[in-house]
Formats: C-alpha cells, structure tokens, sequence
C-alpha cells in the first residue's frame, strides 16, 4: 500500500478552501486520520462496481429485494 | 425479604412481581451501590434520586415494573439533555422524551442513571469522554470498551442489572465484550430510536440492552423494540465461520476460546459448521465508517467548526475537522457497497443461519495505551475492532456479543453471531444454547469488584 505523505496539499487545500482554520494539533491529528484512511479511501473509490444495480432508498430492516 | 439487588434483571422483575422484593427498596440499595462502587468504575455520570423515586413512584405493572436501569448519555430524558460524551455536540440538544425512555417508563422501568461513553461515540475503547473515562470492573486500569462504555460498566459491576446502549459501529457489541457481557445490535429499525440528536439521518444507529446474558437481554431488548421477543428452536443450527481477518487476526486465546465456542455451539444444537466466503469486509468497514461521518457531518458548517469548544478532546476536534474534507464520491460508492454486501448477505444468509467470529481481536487494552498485540502486529484497539463490527451497521443485519471465556489476565473474551434481518430472536436463541453448553459459566462470571460490597453487610 502507498504510504501517503501527510504533508501533501490535501489537508490545507481543503481546509483553505472552506475557510475551516487548524492549530498544530488540529493538523497533526488530521495527518494521522489521513494516513490511516487515505490509502483505503482510494481502493475503496478504485473498486469497479459498474452494472452493480444500487438499491434506492433501502429498507435496512429487511433483506435486499 | 432480599433487597433483589444483586439478582439479574429478569430475575429482578420476577421477583418485583411476586413481592418477594419490594422496589422501593431495591431504588434506594441500587443508589447506595451506584455511590459505593462508582468512583472506582465513573460509569454513571449522573443520578437522579428524585426523579428516579417520581419515576416508580408513577410506573405501571409493566414487564420492568421497579426493575433499576441505566440509560446511555446518549438520548435526552424529560429532565436533562444527552450530552453524548461530549463538551459540547455538532447540533442543539435539550430535555426531552425520547423513545428509549418512553420504552422503559412504558414497562415500569426506573432510570437511575446516565451511563458514561465515549466522546462523541467515536471510539471503541471508551478511554474518552468529557467525564472522564469509564473504567472495567474486571480491571479498572483496562478499557471498558465504547462507545457505550457506562452502561457496560454499570452492569458488570453489578450497579444494575440492565443498561440501555447504541451501537452505530459496534457501540453495544464492544463494551459487552470488554465487561464480559450480553450485548444485542438489533436489526434496523426495530427498537426505538427517536429523540436520539441523529435519528433522523442515521441509517446505522440502534438502540439496544446491555445485560449479564441473553435472556435478560430479551427482556430488555422486548422493551426497547415494543413487541416481545419470543423464544425458539436451534435445533440443527448451522453456523458460518469466515476464515479472514476478523477470524485469523486475533491472538491465540481470543480463537481458541472462540473456536471452542463454536463447537459447543454445534453440539448443543446439532448442528453444524460451515466454512463461508464473504469477499468485501475491509471496504465495507470504510463503508460503514464513511456513512456515518457523513450522517453526523449533516447541517455542520465550517463557522461550525472553527468555534469548537475548547474541551473537545484533540483527537475529537481533528477528526471532526478532517470528516468535512472527506469526498462525498467516497461516500457514493460506499452506499454501493452496502448493496454489494446486503446481497452477498442474504445469499450466504440462505446458506447458514449465523455467522460466527470474534466481537473483539483481543481483550481489553490499557486505558492509557489503547492498543493490541495482534499476529499482523501492534495496532490500535480502534482499528482492530470495527472491522468485525461495522458489517452488521452497514448492511442492517442484527448481531449478538456474549461472553466465551477470560483470558490468562482475567479479561473477558467474546463470541459475535450475526443472522439475516428479523433474526434478533434466533440470536437469542443461539446465546442461549451456547450459555447452556457452557453452563452458564462465562455469564455466571463476576469481576472481583462485583463480588461483595458493605451493601450486602
């Protein structure tokens, strides 16, 4: 799995781009989330589920129709 | 006449009706334990006595009728708002009803307490929270597991018979495990949820009991869904056992206690156990974690976030933060997979009742030090745990934690069974069979701080 720098622009890119401000230990924490979540994030994103007919709405209570 | 105080919760509610206990009695032994045994365990972070007394004063002959109960901070009562573990929450909160509390006044209930839980319920340990951390009665240096990490704690350490939690990632399941509990997820949709600050977004949050074994949680549980949960047959069950991560990574004496488990399940049903496939359980985790993000991201703006309060715990603060970075293309294919996982579930669902595999990977960690030795190496409790859980939230599907056996340290180890949609009762059922095999001997279990106390001098 590629090891994501946490230092790369997505962090501050988003942040600056919602006007959302961060401490040191705010983006510190948010470098570890980013490091644990990122890689999978993008298998997840990479996954082909194309003809996968998607329930709408889904009763979760029940089995899938 | 016994004060019934350190009876069971069904047992507590038979023995209520047959007048061999008197409940007023029982309220008052029970808020002298809370007071005895609560700074050691920071379970309850709040009672109530006068509300508690109104409360049974008021209550109907239902099926809890005086039966002592704890509540997760997690929903309002007419007197005080949920403050979700929390310094503060992403949306307004207040004094209310909500369903779990008209449940439990319905049956004749009383709440005599808020559980602890872990900030935000966004973690499995339960180490943080605005209270401070709960801590396990099996050993209060240990994590009690979370979210739900009071409620736990209120009924292992024999507080209370019977604790109402949530479980949105395994909120109910963890704790159970890690205080040597019962501990039921109930399908979506099907216990009462409402006032809860994210049922109107939640497609993963349930409410559901914390008992010492499955038939008190039926009890319970027969309360919080409103209808009653009726025993059945096992005969012949036939159990699933996945060979994959959330069976293979877990140290050697979470699988042989669990393995074991398994076989005496087999044999008291005469049943049998099947190896099963089922592809996608890392992604569906992501799935389950991304959903949720979103759902508690809803109406959170970034004015929101750049006032947050002070004692937010960093770790919350960040993560909160960062949620609102996260893609919502993410989240779109995540709803993807909760199609692909439904449907593989309910074709394997047509291969086997229930699917067995550990709740947890490895006993409770250290307060200080959430982490687990696993054979993939050291790795947070947090990590390590929600992927055996999220599953279950994700799809729908209900889910069962019970105690298999204790550790060389003294710690609770636990079983999960998950069956297809509408099966709470079949669950039950197996928890049943298998403390049957057991003798009764895990849930029977008490940690060293249960075992005696001045209020039964």
């Amino acid at each position: 799995m590629e090891t994501v720098n946490p230092a790369d622009d997505f962090i501050p890119a988003g942040l600056a781009s919602l006007g959302i401000e961060a401490d040191e230990i705010d983006l510190a924490v948010m470098a570890a989330f980013h490091q644990l979540l990122w890689p999978p994030l993008l298998e997840l994103l990479a996954l082909d589920t194309e003809g996968l007919e998607v329930e709408r709405c889904p009763d979760l209570s029940k089995a899938p129709q | 006449m016994s004060n019934g105080l350190d009876l069971g919760l069904r047992a507590q509610a038979a023995a209520i009706a047959a007048g061999d206990v008197d409940p007023g009695e029982l309220l008052e032994a029970t808020l002298t334990r809370i007071e005895e045994r609560n700074p050691a365990l920071n379970a309850v972070i709040e009672t109530f006595p006068e509300r508690s007394r109104e409360m049974l004063a008021a209550a109907p002959e239902g099926p809890l009728y005086g039966v002592p109960i704890v509540i997760k901070d997690e929903w309002p009562l007419p007197w005080r708002a949920q403050r979700f573990g929390a310094a503060e929450l992403m949306v307004p909160t207040a004094p209310a009803e909500s369903g779990p509390y008209r449940a439990l006044r319905d049956a004749g209930a009383v709440i005599v307490g808020v559980g602890n839980m872990h900030e935000l319920g966004a973690g499995s340990t339960g180490n943080t929270s605005v209270y401070g951390p709960a801590r396990n009665p099996w050993n209060t240096e240990r994590c009690p597991g979370g979210s739900s990490s009071g409620p736990a704690a209120s009924v292992a350490g024999r507080l209370v018979a019977g604790a109402v939690g949530a479980d949105g990632l395994g909120s109910v399941r963890f704790p159970a495990a890690y205080c040597g509990l019962t501990g039921l997820k109930p399908t979506f949709g099907r216990s009462a949820m409402d006032g809860h600050h994210m049922a109107p977004v939640t497609t993963l949050i349930v409410s559901g009991p914390l008992c010492a074994d499955a038939g008190d949680c039926r009890l319970l549980g027969s309360v919080l869904y409103g209808e009653k949960l009726a025993a059945g047959e096992t005969t012949g069950l036939r159990i699933g056992v996945v060979r994959d991560t959330v069976s293979e990574d877990v140290t050697p004496e979470v699988a042989e206690a669990c393995d074991a488990a398994v076989e005496a399940l087999r044999a008291e049903t005469g049943g049998e156990v099947r190896e099963v496939e089922l592809p996608g359980l890392d992604p569906a985790t992501l799935a389950a974690i991304l959903i949720i993000n979103s759902e508690s991201m809803a109406g959170t703006t970034p004015e929101r976030l750049n006032k947050l309060n002070p004692e937010l715990s960093p770790l919350a603060r960040g993560s909160l933060k960062y949620r609102m970075l996260l893609p919502a293309a993410a989240t779109t294919q995540a709803t993807r997979v909760r199609t692909l996982m439904r449907r593989r579930l309910a074709a394997l669902f047509s291969e086997v009742d229930v699917i067995a595999w550990p709740t947890i990977p490895a006993p409770a960690p250290p307060l200080d030090a959430p982490m687990v030795e696993l054979p993939s190496g050291t790795t947070t409790a947090d990590q390590a745990n929600v992927r055996g859980a999220a599953l279950a939230n994700l799809t729908g599907i209900p889910s069962i934690s019970m105690p298999v056996g204790l550790s060389d340290e003294g710690l609770p180890i636990a079983l999960q069974l998950q069956g297809a949609w509408g099966t709470d009762e079949l669950l039950l059922d197996v928890a049943e069979a298998l403390e049957r095999a057991n003798e009764r001997r895990w849930v029977e279990s008490l940690p060293p701080l249960a075992e005696t106390s001045p209020t039964e001098a």
